[in-house]
């Protein structure tokens, strides 16, 4: 169900970023899509169990897997600059095409 | 060993950050860093026996260099050395060689690392500072170009990063082997990241775009050796999972066709050179086990080629039939079009050779089709007009062009020495057809065809559409 859930997220995103005619609605729908990756990624390190893994005296328990978290770190890292690093440049792009539309923007800058 | 190894991974990313404290040192430094790696990537082929590095543990990075990674590294280091030549007397910034070094570091791990999440952690690197380097003019049109660039790719890295979640789940380890336990799923959305990233088949129409409207010289990277970095995971895949090998062999051949079928009917120099960068990749992928050599002697000619165009009094070869270009500039040309073409002496001919020997019986027509149809398209640059300097309407070259040029030039005709086995009677015969064909073809059919291909499928909504169809598409043929 709740895999499910998570693929529904991405592929939410994905139409976003086909169907949306503007250029900053089509990277938040990135983002939706990414926020569902991420989501995925959780959803397998709870695989096994929910704990938090931490070496202590206290009796093994069902822990949850720290390799997927620790990655996906470093993806929401990457994700998030180059989100940052797109909306700089839709910001230069929106000075001289105030739509933002991305087929105005195509037409502008074709050869 | 295994400690030069890190420090090479790491040294260009290191000098590349020194550099934006030292700004004056930043010409030498790029350099120092790519040379080091040049020493590096031919230090593995004296080596031979290939170095594999678990770092951490079971979980950690995985590097693994061997000769057909020396030749990947090999190639960057060349071009990124050329490139720098070209640029040393130019005004770039501090912040234009930095990009130019960490790309390059990026590069080198994409190439060295061995396992699905290091790999993204690499191409994601390699992306932004490729984006860097597209829009550093900062003009509208540059920034747009880039903008798709990082968009197309980072939605297919999305895929991708499902698909190595997949391989865990089924693993535990993110090492390149655990494809084969994967599910069919698995190898779909991994495939289609690294198929856009890598310029391949329908999935790489982002690529005209991009290397045509970038500056010179970093159309010359971008063509040379960043869509390599998809290129030789596909290739490492289909070498350790024998599943894979016919799937990437049959995307080798698809592309092949596909780019040079778009190549001989463009009419523009820089656009032709990027559909024909489409293509050569088909034939680095078609014959996985020897690819590498393949991807060297591509990435060098591809950036002399992108160098030169860039010099060419214009970009339109209608144009160019009127305005006579300088002869030397026309003899570099000539160099670099007959060695893509195969031509003997030239290392476009040992690489062909040794790529059409490792091929299955199935691909080989296609694959010569697809070379006839190279040396059809740079039939169009051999037979230009050549005029003396004094013609009036010559373009002026950069300064640092003929030392970036001849570097590369002489690398094509050193490299040739590599695979000297290629010189035999029927070896040569079968090259000088298929260049002869080609340029029959091309003076009786193609000369004046004023056929123009559409461009739609290049626009952003279906470069990102096309990546549906082409999941679905990987997703049965690993499954069958």
């Amino acid at each position: 169900m709740l895999e499910a859930c998570v693929f529904a997220t991405v592929l939410c995103g994905f139409f976003g970023i086909i169907l949306k005619k503007n250029l900053v609605m089509k990277i938040i729908s990135m983002d939706v899509m990414s926020t569902g990756v991420i989501a995925y990624y959780v959803l397998i390190a709870s695989g096994d169990g929910l704990f938090t893994p931490i070496i202590s005296d206290a009796p093994n328990r069902d822990y949850a897997d720290p390799v997927p978290q620790a990655i996906i770190l470093t993806a929401i890292v990457i994700g998030f600059s180059i989100q940052a690093l797109m909306l700089v440049g839709v910001m230069k792009l929106g000075r001289d095409n105030p739509t933002l539309e991305i087929s105005e923007i195509e037409k502008n800058n074709r050869v | 060993m295994s400690t030069i190894t890190i420090v090479w991974v790491a040294l260009p990313f290191f000098l590349g950050f020194i550099i934006y404290l030292i700004p004056k040192l930043d010409k030498p430094l790029a350099m120092c860093g790519t040379v080091v790696s040049a020493v590096y990537g031919v230090q593995l082929f004296i080596q031979q026996s290939p170095l594999k590095l678990q770092l951490l543990d079971n979980f950690g990075v995985i590097l693994l260099v061997d000769s057909l990674t020396g030749y990947f590294i090999l190639t960057n280091a060349l071009v990124t050395i050329a490139v720098l030549i070209y640029c040393w007397p130019s005004n770039k910034t501090t912040f234009f060689y930095a990009q130019t070094l960490i790309l390059h570091g990026s590069l080198n791990a994409a190439f060295a690392c061995s396992d699905f999440i290091s790999l993204y952690v690499a191409l994601e690197v390699s992306g932004i500072a490729a984006f860097l380097l597209i829009a550093y003019p900062r003009t509208n049109k540059s920034i747009w170009v880039g903008l798709s660039y990082l968009f197309v790719s980072n939605v297919a890295m999305l895929f991708y990063l499902v698909g190595a979640a997949l391989v865990y789940k089924a693993n535990h380890s993110f090492d390149f082997v655990g494809l084969k336990q994967a599910p069919p799923e698995a190898i779909a959305l991994i495939f289609l990241g690294l198929l856009v990233k890598g310029g391949v088949f329908v999935s790489g129409l982002w690529l005209p775009f991009t290397h045509s409207e970038s500056e010179t010289p970093v159309s010359a990277l971008l063509s040379g050796v960043v869509v390599k970095t998809g290129i030789l995971p596909l290739v490492r895949c289909a070498l350790v999972v024998d599943e894979i090998d016919p799937i990437v062999r049959i995307f080798g051949v698809g592309t092949a066709l596909l780019g040079v079928s778009y190549a001989v009917f463009e009419k523009d120099t820089k656009r032709m050179l990027a559909f024909h960068t489409i293509s050569q990749l088909g034939f680095i992928l078609a014959a996985p086990a020897v690819g590498g050599f393949y991807a060297l002697s591509h990435g060098l000619v591809k950036s002399t080629l992108f160098l030169i165009a860039g010099a060419l009094p214009s970009r339109n070869f209608k144009d160019l039939q009127q305005k006579p270009v300088d002869y030397n500039i026309w003899f570099a040309l000539a160099i670099a079009s007959l060695s893509i073409s195969g031509f003997p002496l030239l290392v476009g001919f040992g690489a062909k050779v040794l790529t059409v020997k490792s091929l299955e019986s199935w691909q080989a027509i296609a694959m010569n089709i697809a070379a006839v149809g190279t040396a059809i398209s740079f039939a169009k640059f051999i037979f230009l007009p050549r005029g003396a300097k004094e013609g009036g309407s010559v373009h002026p070259t950069q300064p640092g062009f003929w030392p970036a040029v001849i570097l590369l030039i002489v690398s094509l005709i050193v490299t040739n020495g590599i695979y000297y086995q290629a010189y035999t009677f029927e070896n040569i015969l079968k090259a000088l057809a298929t260049i002869g064909v080609g340029w029959l073809a091309y003076y009786f059919i193609f000369k004046k065809s004023t056929l123009k291909l559409p461009r739609v499928f290049e626009q952003f909504e279906h470069l990102v559409g096309t990546m549906s169809l082409i999941l679905i598409l990987i997703f049965w043929m690993a499954l069958a």
